[in-house]
């Protein structure tokens, strides 16, 4: 199952993604706060909700890419970094109306950790332990699930720190962005997505725009064998 | 072949190798963070002996090496500097560099288990260390003020927030105020305010695991420090409970501005839930806990983006990677620009910076775009130069600095393209490509010293490499410490 990944606004991007790609896909990924050189999902979540529906993959996935430096940082600062996090997508669910939840109750949330940034075991314990622990929406049905973007062979710890992290803290998947062997949207390459020893990986990075010269601002992604991702991210039942 | 040799890490360093400038009351350690910090002399001083240092006291300067310590996290980890002596680089762009090899600096503990990144003031004089200890009454704060010149600790002041539990979370930004001697502390305190027992789904097999949760409510505190008289005030609790422990703050010589952001609830009616993209900008005197003044601000929420403090006292904060708020210290208003060079969207976000400079222009860098540019904040923030050179591997990754201009701004050095690593230099003045370094190596961020010398971050040891403006390799250093900025 693939779908796309971009720092840009949907309802800006879809109309080209689909000229060049020509088919829906089937979900979209897209930056929360804190993210601090993006444009975030949760400053207008209706039109970006519009958008994911208009272009037929009206399924949302939550990334949240802080300023890199603070993964190397403390608890308080992975704590702050969560908080924040959980309370971007607090805030675009309140804002749009049909937007729900997974029906199986997990909602992945991936820290992005690029390839050479290091993450300390302190701001992914906090970090995780707060999104695991958050009652979305005072539903009390805890549906945030910790997840790492991250290359599992960089030279930098991430595998090596969340080996380290107690059970209940452990993310709960990779998305890899690593090969990089590009591919089309209807065509995706084999799987063989790095992987870190202790968390399986689910998601694959296959084709970013940069090295793959797309047109379109978007990154094109797989989800592993008898992984649906859409099933991990928001649903937009309706068009707002 | 690089040689190594190790020493006590605590033992003689220093411009005149005898540890003579040095005051270091041992290695800072604070009780619950995790960065740690060691001091680097400026190649320029490496291996001088005394009274043969540079004439420029601006150039007598130590840098400082922020970053986690690599293998277990043992608090003693980070305690091991490598002592590296000079090394010269296997192959080298220009073989007349060999000969002009020096004495590669030694990196120091400074401290460890940091509750925050290091902050350094504008004139880079000063960098500040906040640690957080949990004592009997409550949180201890320690703000240590590192000189540039000795990598002393020039002065250290604590403010005890009292009443917080030993599990609560205390975020500490230092804030330098160009042109005031006032020193901001930013405390975000978040708090336990109940447990929870509740069954949540296992990841991989669904089944309910029983989990005890904690609840936890965030507020801000302020606190002052002199570093005159070294004497803190404060701590001056902000009424902005249930607050996002996120923020951003800027000074200028008389004002802290603080833009925080309210926790949105599950019970928030309407009317709240449709000013949820709104943050507050309040504004407060230096040396005050009450804002004299407090607004709402547009989006996007405070957390992580480039600030600068501009010479007429506003502050700009770079937004989205591409727009500049401009914010009047004086009525809250804010006026957004756009950069037109950073203004196309990409797939991936592209790591950003800011930097005022001295004579009232800005830097902005944006890599993951290939382009730098110099505006005029006078002039509407008006592009005066734009230069664009190859997007450098990981150009969104640690550490944020790609590019940097050297000061008397006629030069950018900047990271080498994905394909082939190294450094670049063009000349500001026509944009084009002065100059190149590469051997095939990435490297991931890069800084220029106050002596000229830049210093280009690598993954593995030899982490730290060092080259003349001219980008002849000088040598390199090893550091225990895997690198997120350098100060």
């Amino acid at each position: 199952m693939t779908g796309y990944d971009t720092a840009g606004r949907i309802q800006d991007i879809h109309a080209s993604a689909h000229s060049e790609f020509g088919a829906r896909p089937n979900y979209w990924i897209r930056y929360f706060t804190p993210s601090p050189a993006a444009d975030l999902f949760n400053d207008d979540a209706t039109a970006e909700s519009r958008g994911a529906w208009d272009s037929g993959g009206p399924f949302v996935g939550c990334i949240s890419a802080p300023t890199q430096s603070r993964l190397s940082g403390s608890a308080a600062e992975g704590h702050a970094d969560a908080q924040a996090f959980a309370a971007a997508m607090l805030a675009a669910y309140h804002a749009v109306g049909p937007m729900r939840l997974p029906a199986n109750g997990q909602l992945y949330c991936w820290l992005d950790q690029e390839y050479s940034t290091s993450l300390s075991a302190s701001y992914w314990n906090a970090w995780a332990n707060y999104i695991a622990e958050y009652d979305f929406a005072g539903l009390g049905t805890y549906p945030l699930y910790p997840c790492l973007y991250c290359d599992p062979h960089s030279e930098h710890p991430n595998c090596s720190t969340i080996a380290r992290s107690r059970q209940t803290d452990k993310p709960s998947a990779i998305w890899s962005s690593e090969p990089e062997p590009c591919g089309r949207l209807t065509r995706p390459p084999r799987w063989k997505a790095h992987k870190c020893p202790t968390v399986p990986t689910r998601l694959w990075q296959f084709g970013e725009q940069g090295a793959c010269n797309f047109t379109a601002d978007v990154d094109l992604n797989l989800g592993a064998p008898g992984f649906i991702t859409a099933r991990y991210c928001f649903h937009i039942s309706r068009r707002p | 072949m690089r040689t190594r040799r190790r020493g006590n890490p605590v033992g003689s360093f220093g411009p005149g190798g005898d540890g003579a400038g040095i005051s270091r009351r041992g290695v800072l350690a604070g009780g619950i963070g995790t960065g740690a910090l060691v001091a680097l002399p400026d190649l320029g001083l490496g291996g001088r002996p005394a009274g043969h240092g540079l004439s420029d006291p601006a150039a007598m300067r130590y840098a400082f090496v922020y970053g986690t310590p690599g293998g277990d996290p043992a608090p003693g980890g980070s305690l091991v500097a490598a002592m590296c002596p000079a090394s010269p680089p296997a192959s080298r762009a220009n073989p007349q560099s060999v000969s002009r090899a020096v004495a590669a600096p030694a990196p120091v503990p400074l401290a460890i288990k940091l509750a925050a990144a290091p902050v350094s003031s504008a004139d880079r004089a000063t960098t500040a260390l906040a640690t957080v200890d949990m004592v009997h009454d409550g949180a201890k704060v320690t703000l240590t003020l590192l000189d540039a010149t000795s990598a002393a600790f020039a002065r250290q002041g604590s403010v005890t927030v009292t009443g917080v539990p030993a599990d609560a979370q205390v975020l500490v930004t230092p804030v330098f105020a160009p042109g005031s001697a006032i020193v901001s502390l930013v405390l975000a305190i978040t708090e336990p305010v109940g447990k929870r027992m509740v069954r949540k789904a296992h990841p991989h097999t669904g089944s309910l695991v029983a989990r005890l949760v904690t609840i936890w409510r965030s507020h801000h505190a302020l606190a002052y420090f002199d570093q005159r008289s070294g004497a803190m005030t404060g701590p001056f609790h902000l009424s902005d409970e249930p607050s996002l422990a996120l923020s951003t703050a800027a000074a200028n010589g008389s004002d802290l501005l603080l833009w925080t952001t309210r926790e949105p609830q599950p019970g928030d009616p309407a009317e709240v839930r449709a000013q949820a993209s709104l943050s507050r900008l309040s504004v407060f005197p230096l040396g005050s806990g009450k804002a004299r003044l407090s607004a709402l601000a547009p989006a996007p929420w405070p957390g992580g983006e480039p600030v600068a403090t501009l010479p007429t006292g506003d502050v700009a904060r770079l937004v989205r990677g591409r727009h500049v708020q401009v914010y009047s210290a004086r009525t809250a208003e804010m006026a957004e620009l756009q950069i037109p060079a950073f203004s196309q969207v990409s797939a991936k976000p592209s790591a950003v910076t800011m930097q005022a400079r001295a004579d009232g222009t800005v830097f902005l860098t944006k890599p993951g775009a290939g382009v730098a540019v110099i505006a005029d904040p006078a002039d509407s923030f008006r592009t005066r130069t734009r230069i664009h050179f190859p997007v450098p591997a990981s150009p969104l990754g640690a550490p944020w600095s790609k590019a940097v201009l050297s000061p008397a701004g006629e030069t950018m050095y900047v990271l080498g393209s994905a394909a082939t690593g190294g450094l670049s230099a063009y000349r500001v003045g026509s944009g084009k490509l002065a100059a190149s370094y590469s051997e095939g190596r990435h490297y991931y961020g890069i800084y220029q010293l106050p002596s000229g010398t830049l210093l280009a971050v690598q993954a593995q040891n030899p982490r730290l490499a060092f080259f003349n403006a001219d980008l002849s390799p000088l040598g390199t250093a090893d550091t225990n410490l895997h690198v997120s900025a350098i100060f």
